[in-house]
């Protein structure tokens, strides 16, 4: 076994690049481990845990540098490896000057060449945020700010600035938007309509939007705040902004706020400035006090899609429950899935790619099934000891920090979940294995597909031993989605997979299953 | 903000290209920045920087 490494200097690409790459060297054959990346102290650390560490890194690789890092089988193999890589990154550069466009490297520059911006979109290191969108407010223009590991201090001073500058900043760790029809990061290409949406939960907004433009309505407007503006420390800032602008905008019938349930000062403060509305306002505070956005003269809606349902409906001007079914059980379905487990075969292994819908999930269940084992936080479940190892009922979101630290994020490459789908199939234990697919734009181009390849090796463990695993899927976006919602379900139909309407229900049916 | 709503969306992206392509690729004004850290990635340098602005 051989480790080799190249260092080009003054070579710069994102993240996002870097990983995709490193995935293709890592296919080559006899290739044990590579990275391509960026040489940060931060990433050195990296290289060095994961054990691409040389003398040659340590000395010549610098935070302007690219590092790539090869673990082979013989010397061969490895420079194939490197060569591989530097063919891709000069086929890049060649692209760029055939295609002769002007790239420019700073704020200041892009905005010269784009008259009338008026919304920038910042997926850098966190650290470097900061800098960046102070003079990107100072210059007048709205931010979605995509990028983690900003500081809680940073996000509010933004945040207030852009306030009094009567500006929008969503996030950081904003996911998902779609403003004027445009959808921005991971979002779904759903209608366009009057329901306003303003959510502080990625995959919520992706969920309730998909509904809504799959039942024949659209969206005006989704404004995502980032998880933590709800905390006190924030005090709900463009949760509350964005409410208010979608109360008066004239393109907005209706508007549904969606969010795990906020610290109880932001609560009230949402509530009031919702109660206020002569349009009606649906609220999803996932598992939140119902009775309380009812006294504020709100619709509650316990579920995503109960809010996309009851905003379909005032639309509509129809009876806001009409249509409305609770989410009823396909009790037949559910004494045939009882009856393939074996008496070990126990537990529930949910592994999810969208946070909220995984929260979703715990909240609708947990008091069902019993003790439940997540990597989320929640306050009435125990946090799991080791979140690469299932135990009980577990829930794990594959888009937690412990997960996407280096990697791509699961919606993009879904590979540390498939090899977990084949690690569950080998549990005796493992009855249910539970998966959220969620199409848009940015997202795999097939994650049916890429599931499907996971689930076959599952089922072939189980039989092996005799058993059989019920798979329990939901997929989130729309038929206008590059992926189409329509071919992704067939896919996983004709497999056998159960394929549920909506995360709700499917985890209803899971519930019910368990419960 | 509610001018934001009523005119066209002119986007400028810093940072992950692939956000830029897609919007590219949807007929949305776009304009990529291909952004780098400052400072060489110096961090002492960066300080150093900013404290001359």
């Amino acid at each position: 076994m051989v480790l080799k490494s190249y260092i080009s200097e003054n070579t710069f690409r994102d993240s996002v690049y870097l990983m995709r790459l490193s995935n293709t060297i890592r296919n080559f054959e006899g290739v044990i481990e590579a990275e391509v990346i960026i040489g940060t102290d931060h990433n050195k650390k990296f290289l060095q845990s994961g054990g691409l560490w040389s003398d040659e890194i340590e000395k010549g690789a610098g935070a302007n540098d690219l590092i790539i890092a090869v673990k082979a089988e013989n010397e061969e193999k490895a420079e194939k490896a490197i060569q591989g890589a530097l063919d891709e990154l000069n086929k890049y550069v060649e692209s760029e000057n055939l295609l002769g466009e002007f790239i420019p490297r700073t704020f200041e520059t892009a905005k010269k060449n784009l008259p009338g911006a008026n919304l920038v979109l910042i997926s850098i290191p966190g650290r470097y945020v900061e800098r960046e969108a102070h003079q990107i407010l100072d210059a007048g223009l709205n931010m979605m700010i995509f990028s983690d590991n900003v500081t809680l201090e940073t996000e509010v001073a933004l945040k207030k600035k852009a306030l009094e500058k009567g500006l929008l900043v969503m996030g950081p760790d904003c996911g998902t938007a779609i403003i004027n029809g445009v959808p921005l990061a991971f979002a779904n290409e759903v209608k366009r309509g009057k329901i306003g949406i303003v959510a502080a939960a990625g995959t919520g907004l992706q969920e309730v939007s998909s509904l809504i433009s799959n039942l024949g309505e659209g969206i005006s407007q989704g404004i995502g705040t980032g998880g933590r503006d709800v905390k006190a420390a924030v005090g709900g800032i463009t949760l509350i902004q964005g409410l208010e602008a979608l109360l008066k905008d004239k393109g907005t019938e209706v508007v549904i706020i969606v969010s795990k349930p906020p610290d109880a000062e932001v609560t009230k403060k949402v509530l009031e400035a919702a109660a206020n509305s002569k349009k009606p306002v649906v609220v999803n505070f996932l598992g939140g006090d119902l009775e309380q956005i009812k006294a504020a003269g709100c619709e509650p809606a316990a579920t995503l899609k109960e809010a996309a349902e009851k905003a379909v409906n005032l639309i509509k001007n129809e009876n806001i429950g009409a249509d409305i079914k609770d989410l009823v059980v396909d009790e037949e379905l559910v004494q045939k899935t009882r009856g393939i487990f074996k008496d070990e075969q126990k537990y529930l292994r949910a592994l999810y790619a969208g946070g909220t819908l995984a929260y979703e999930t715990l909240i609708m269940i947990h008091k069902k099934t019993g003790p439940i084992y997540t990597n989320l936080s929640f306050d009435n479940v125990q946090k799991i000891e080791d979140v690469y190892k299932s135990t009980g009922h577990t829930i794990i979101d594959f888009g937690e920090d412990e997960f996407t630290q280096g990697r791509l994020h699961p919606m993009i490459d879904p590979a540390l979940r498939n090899n977990r789908i084949v690690e569950e199939a080998k549990d005796p234990e493992t009855a249910v294995i539970m998966l959220d697919l969620v199409l848009g734009y940015n997202a795999h181009p097939d994650p049916a597909g890429s599931a499907l390849e996971a689930i076959r090796e599952a089922k072939e463990i189980a039989k092996k031993e005799k058993r059989q695993i019920c798979f329990v899927t939901t997929v989130c976006g729309t038929d206008e989605d590059f992926q189409k919602r329509s071919v992704q379900v067939e896919k996983l139909k004709k497999e056998d997979v159960l394929v549920f309407p909506s995360n709700a229900d499917a985890a209803s049916f899971v519930a019910e299953l368990f419960g | 903000m509610e001018s934001l709503f009523e005119s066209e969306l002119k986007v400028i992206n810093m940072g992950l290209e692939g956000f830029a392509e897609t919007l590219k690729e949807r007929g949305t004004a776009v304009m990529h920045v291909r952004w780098q850290p400052p400072a060489m990635g110096d961090d002492d340098l960066l300080s150093l920087l900013d404290k001359l602005k």
